[in-house]
């Protein structure tokens, strides 16, 4: 093997037991460097997390299965040596935080490693003070796990491993719980300890602007097989190959890409950054702009193709509504808005910011200890949450807290027979549901993939017909096919007159779904209106915490800079057709 | 997420004791709960729980604790009611005899209870297993498989809670007053945690071994349990208890 590199695959196959004919892995070869930083795409089901559990040795150590090929770690086949000592060069990270710490406290919990390994115990106080400074939370150290946000948790596990002093880390999707702040600052910890410790890093992850921008290498996996494999820019000028099968592109590459399809650039490697894109449509239109400053755009986003029922009954009101955690202390104050019917409104924020708060106000889980909270003209108060249920269906963040039953057209239709829907009439709603998803009706849902058990869940919301839908992070651990399904759904939903109130970190998906949009920070509303308003307002943003969408942060570059014609776009098509405009028109 | 048995941090002489010392000290005053007969001692003994626990700072976390064990203790008192039936009936099936032996069940109940929830306030887990394996010879990995037992306590009833809230949001009634109905709902939920734990275990046995718990041997802990003076007192203390359930 060459000794250039820290991690080789050599056509590497692996099925897991019981499932003989489907290949998680199938052929992969690659070799990764010392130093290299990695990131891994595909949709769900692409052999991914068998990939990252392949590098750190749990295949074939942990789960069972049949392996084929090479996975050659410093030298070491990993099939020859014990999964401890594959542990010694990789440490790995997994999705599910809270199952990888073994002790109560943080200092114990990078402990454990340490003192297993037989770290010489004068050592051993060095190499915990580094470490926490290496990922920058040293004021931790005493504090109980259990009290940590997500991120804080995330920077523990990888200081427990960091402490371990491994060569590469494995991290698989380690920011899918986690809101854009906390994602950039795992990054950034990341980017600093691969450049400064030389550590490789390997990072599967499901967002394609954040990896672009870390990155070094990206491989892309689909069904197993290794599709792509080469520098971001490399990679994401395959903008419809990844499509197909089903991995986003960032916005500002699918600018770039789709210019090239117009014929406007000649075809080759992306943009990755706004300020490139910036750079490269300044440099399309810049000379046609200055000659001409042309107003009569209109820069106001064309209005939604739904009815805005502004002058209608809202289903959902809020008037000043106030409440506090008992045990926490936590609260919100002063929440004052209206959903109305055949509407979608996003509500946007930080982790922290009391953005579940407000959907447990409105599905009635919690009710208002000041103000009122008013839902399809029932009182949150006086109603019991079951029977607001007839009227507001949430789609929770994991399916796996709502599949209760043992088939799915049991699962679909238990929603519908607890609002009174007599038995037969529910199966025969729930079967109707179940076929236009194309989901198998008679399996167990929890055999299910994890993206066909948000699909069960989602079927479960839509068959309720319900005046409401709540969605709370709907798309956090889908790939992007799946993130469409579900958000297409809930699109139709609204153009049948439902309500729908999301919650979401990934402002793409407000961007391109939600009309209207509440800015949430430290318990208040601190900013409201559409969404393309809202995202320009640089000001607002910053006090959320929230990055803006890079469509739109492109805009409003472009209109400060080159055009007022920019102003306000939201949408890749609305960039690229204004810049066709532009260019041939002289 | 503060459950009950949350550790409480501090620096009295209880914090500071070894935490073999302070297993004993619990173990003494339970068997000495078994032993006694007499209300002065098995109140006594309540007593002196309460007090360690006032002393470490915990006695408020101790009496919510108790608003939990009475309703059980009631329950005992009850039961022992109808079962133990002699002496001098005072009103319906209540006897003197079934009166005295129901108390003192439930007097033994709250004694026993009690003393091993204040040793797990005053001592962290990790503290816990390690002196066991030190002190006492415990294979790790059975106190590993103990205090992550106990670590996902509060995890586990997070996760019902939100299973629950999930739940009652599709509509079922966990909002009813009628504890029976409540209890038949709740059975269902079953299945989704058993497989959320069934996964989480899996995980946690991955993420030790991949930080080398097989390599773990009685000398591995960066942390010493040696036992000092004060931890041989406490420990003569706790015969002298023993000794006083079995004397009086």
């Amino acid at each position: 093997m060459a000794p250039s590199s820290i991690i080789q695959l050599n056509d590497v196959s692996f099925s897991y037991a019981g499932e003989k004919d489907a290949r998680a892995l199938d052929h992969v070869s690659l070799d990764i460097a010392p130093g290299e930083f990695v990131g891994v795409l595909g949709p769900s089901g692409a052999g991914k997390s068998t990939l990252a559990a392949a590098l750190s040795g749990a295949i074939p150590h942990h789960f069972r299965g049949q392996l084929f090929g090479a996975v050659i770690v410093d030298g070491q086949d990993t099939c020859d040596v014990t999964l401890t000592d594959v542990s010694r060069v990789v440490g790995s990270v997994n999705q599910d935080i809270d199952a990888q710490m073994v002790a109560s406290v943080v200092e114990d919990e990078l402990l454990f490693g340490l003192e297993n390994f037989g770290v010489p115990h004068g050592e051993i106080e060095s190499r915990l003070t580094t470490s926490l400074e290496a990922v920058g939370i040293p004021e931790l150290r005493e504090r109980e796990i259990a009290t940590l946000s997500g991120g804080q948790k995330q920077k523990v596990a990888i200081a427990a491993m960091l402490a371990l002093r491994p060569r590469v880390l494995v991290l698989d999707e380690p920011t899918a719980a986690l809101d854009p702040a906390s994602t950039t600052m795992v990054f950034e910890t990341l980017r600093a300890l691969n450049e400064r410790e030389g550590i490789t890093v390997v990072v599967i992850e499901q967002k394609v602007a954040t990896l672009s921008e870390y990155c070094g290498r990206i491989l892309v996996l689909d069904q197993g097989r290794l599709a792509f494999d080469g520098t971001p820019r490399e990679v994401f000028s395959h903008g419809a190959e990844l499509r197909a099968m089903g991995v986003d592109s960032p916005r500002v590459a699918r600018v770039s890409n789709s210019l090239a399809q117009h014929g406007l650039i000649a075809p080759g490697e992306p943009c990755l950054t706004v300020a490139e894109a910036k750079r490269l449509v300044a440099g399309l239109v810049g000379g046609v702009a200055s000659a001409s400053p042309r107003g009569e755009k209109n820069p106001v986003p064309e209005p939604s193709s739904r009815p805005r029922a502004a002058q209608g009954e809202p289903v959902v009101s809020f008037r000043s509504v106030g409440f506090t955690y008992p045990s926490t202390g936590a609260e919100v104050r002063d929440l004052t808005f209206d959903v109305y019917p055949g509407e979608v409104v996003g509500v946007i924020g930080q982790n922290g910011a009391g953005k579940t708060t407000l959907t447990k106000l409105l599905n009635g889980i919690l009710h208002p200890d000041s103000g009122e909270v008013r839902v399809a003209g029932l009182d949150t108060r006086e109603t019991p949450t079951s029977r607001l249920a007839a009227h507001v269906s949430t789609l929770f963040q994991n399916p796996d807290r709502q599949i209760c039953k043992d088939t799915v057209l049991d699962e679909v239709a238990f929603g519908l027979e607890l609002t009174g829907v007599e038995g037969r009439e529910a199966r025969r709603r729930a079967s109707t549901v179940i076929e236009h998803f194309g989901l198998p009706a008679g399996e167990a849902p929890f055999s299910l993939s994890r993206g066909q058990r948000q699909m069960v869940a989602l079927a479960s919301v839509v068959v309720m017909e319900p005046d409401v839908v709540l969605l709370d992070e709907p798309t956090s651990g889908l790939d992007y096919r799946e993130c469409m399904t579900v958000m297409e759904t809930v699109a139709e939903m609204a153009e049948r007159g439902c309500a729908v109130a999301m919650v979401c970190h990934d402002m793409e998906v407000v961007s391109d779904f939600a009309e209207r949009v509440i800015v949430m920070a430290r318990g208040e509303i601190v900013g409201r209106g559409t969404a393309a308003e809202v995202f320009s307002d640089a000001a607002l943003m910053a006090r959320a915490g929230v990055e803006p969408p890079q469509v739109v942060a492109l805009s409003a570059a472009l209109a400060e800079d080159v055009s007022p014609a920019f102003a306000g776009i939201a949408q890749v098509s609305g960039i690229v057709d204004l810049v066709e405009e532009m260019v041939r028109r002289d | 997420m503060t459950s009950i048995i949350d550790y409480v941090p501090g620096g009295t002489l209880l914090h500071l004791l070894n935490p073999v010392a302070k297993l004993a000290l619990a173990a003494a005053i339970i068997v000495a709960t078994f032993l006694a007969d007499t209300y002065a001692l098995l109140l006594g003994l309540l007593a002196l729980t309460f007090a360690l626990g006032a002393y470490a700072g915990v006695a408020g976390r101790l009496a919510r604790l108790l608003k939990v064990l009475v309703p059980l203790a009631v329950v005992m008192l009850a039961l022992q009611l109808v079962f133990v039936r002699s002496g001098d009936v005072i009103w319906g099936f209540v006897t003197t005899g079934g009166l005295t032996s129901g108390s003192k069940v439930c007097l033994r109940l709250l004694g026993v209870a009690l003393p091993l929830v204040l040793v797990l306030m005053v001592t962290k887990l990790t503290d816990l297993a390690n002196a066991c394996v030190e002190v006492l010879h415990v294979p790790y990995r059975y106190a590993f498989t103990f205090t992550t037992a106990l670590r996902f306590v509060p995890v586990f009833s997070q996760e019902m809670s939100a299973i629950m809230e999930a739940q009652t949001a599709r509509g079922v009634e966990y909002d009813t007053r009628n504890p029976f109905r409540k209890l038949r709902l709740m059975l269902p939920l079953c299945v989704p945690l058993l497989v959320s734990s069934v996964g989480r275990t899996d995980a946690i046995a991955l993420a030790a071994e991949q930080r080398g718990f097989y390599l773990r041997t009685r000398e591995s802990s960066y942390k010493r349990y040696p036992l000092v003076a004060r931890d041989w007192a406490v420990l003569a203390c706790c015969v002298a208890l023993v000794a006083l359930g079995v004397v009086a």
